[in-house]
């Protein structure tokens, strides 16, 4: 019956969604533990920031619109630069480069993904529900 | 039983809620996805005119629109009013509010097809 | 289905109504016995049809939920009655059938 592959899928495409906010959280969880890695040798680069792009992925059998993580990149954004001679990632000239990582950003990303998340969430329990509800159809004819 | 025209109606109604549903979870799990357009279907009083829905039927032989004529949904697009830098026009928000839609709408539909077939289960005591 | 049942409460009634011959009654003070379980069976029918049309507009979104479910619950209790008045006809006539005279 329609109704079943149709909730089906929604299933589905709930659970990518959540798969794929899942990596987006991870991603946004390292660029905020590395915010202050610094490189392990004097001028090295430090850490960069990393960013993922999603792309919709269409399953042509049940024409389910999914997501999937099309590919996690580095930001080529500049990294800032500080003087601080002491710092054993100092080049020559007392400057240390420090990771292209604004926490701000990173944090109002994270609530953004975690808000996605839940979304997604909302939408597997609501597809689960309905169908149960058809199944439930079936209880006291 | 098969050919009365409410349980005709009540499965058409749940075969067009799941389909909003697909296009809802869609919607929200391609929120971040660039130039993602958000999709939802037309009006169910527009799909039933579509599928030539008469009251006074006088031919029950083809009442329900098959799960393939259902199938594509008849789609339509947001507006571009929310349409970010990347083209996605996804709004969340208002995705939520048609989710507790369909949520209510499905649960009149089963609710009524479980009530008029108890009625009937009833009488037939 | 519902309406079978209810008019089969008018079937009932009617039969029965021709084979007693009530004397010439003083004066017509009121509807017939007939006539009142006629009455309920239409007025039966007319909550049912109204519960099915509410349904309907409902799941057509023309009809707010409330309404929906208020015509519906009538339409519910009405087949109740009919069907408890239909059940009680059946087994007094039954009893009466089973009368010695």
């Amino acid at each position: 019956m329609a109704d079943q592959d149709a909730l089906g899928a929604s299933l589905r495409i709930a659970g990518s969604g959540l798969e794929s906010q899942s990596v987006r959280l991870r991603v946004i969880s390292e660029n905020i533990a590395n915010a202050q890695s610094t490189a392990s040798v004097p001028g090295g680069d430090p850490y960069t920031r990393q960013t993922i792009t999603f792309e919709n992925a269409l399953d042509r059998a049940t024409g389910a619109s999914l997501v999937k993580v099309k590919d996690i990149g580095r930001d080529a954004a500049p990294y800032s630069v500080e003087q601080d001679p002491g710092n054993p990632a100092a080049d020559e000239n007392g400057f240390v480069k420090l990771p292209n990582v604004d926490i701000l950003v990173e944090l109002a990303d994270l609530r953004e993904a975690n808000r996605s998340y839940e979304a997604n969430l909302q939408v597997a329990k609501q597809s689960s529900d309905l169908m149960n509800q058809t199944v439930a159809l079936l209880k006291d004819v | 039983m098969n050919d009365v025209y409410l349980f005709e109606l009540s499965s058409q109604r749940t075969a067009y809620l799941s389909a909003r549903q697909t296009l809802i979870a869609g919607n929200v799990a391609n929120a971040n996805t660039p130039a993602y357009k958000a999709l939802d279907l037309k009006p169910f009083s527009a799909v039933l005119q579509q599928a030539s829905i008469d009251m006074a039927t006088t031919n029950p032989a083809h009442l329900t629109p098959t799960a393939q004529e259902l199938d594509p949904p008849i789609a339509r697009e947001n507006g571009d009013e929310y349409a970010t830098v990347s083209g996605n026009s996804v709004d969340v928000e208002g995705e939520m509010v048609k989710l507790g839609e369909v949520n209510r709408d499905f649960g009149m539909a089963t609710g009524v097809k479980k009530i008029f077939r108890q009625m009937f289960m009833q009488a037939l005591k | 289905m519902e309406v079978t049942a209810l008019s089969s409460i008018g079937a009932a009634a009617s039969t029965r109504a021709q084979a007693v011959q009530p004397s010439a009654p003083a004066a017509n003070t009121g509807p017939s016995f007939t006539e009142m379980l006629s009455q309920i069976i239409s007025g039966g029918v007319n909550t049912l049809q109204a519960g099915e049309s509410a349904a309907i507009q409902g799941m057509t979104g023309a009809a707010s939920p409330f309404k929906v479910v208020e015509a519906v619950m009538q339409a519910q209790q009405t087949l109740q009655e009919g069907l408890s008045i239909r059940d009680k006809v059946v087994s007094a006539y039954q009893e009466i059938s089973r009368m010695t005279i």
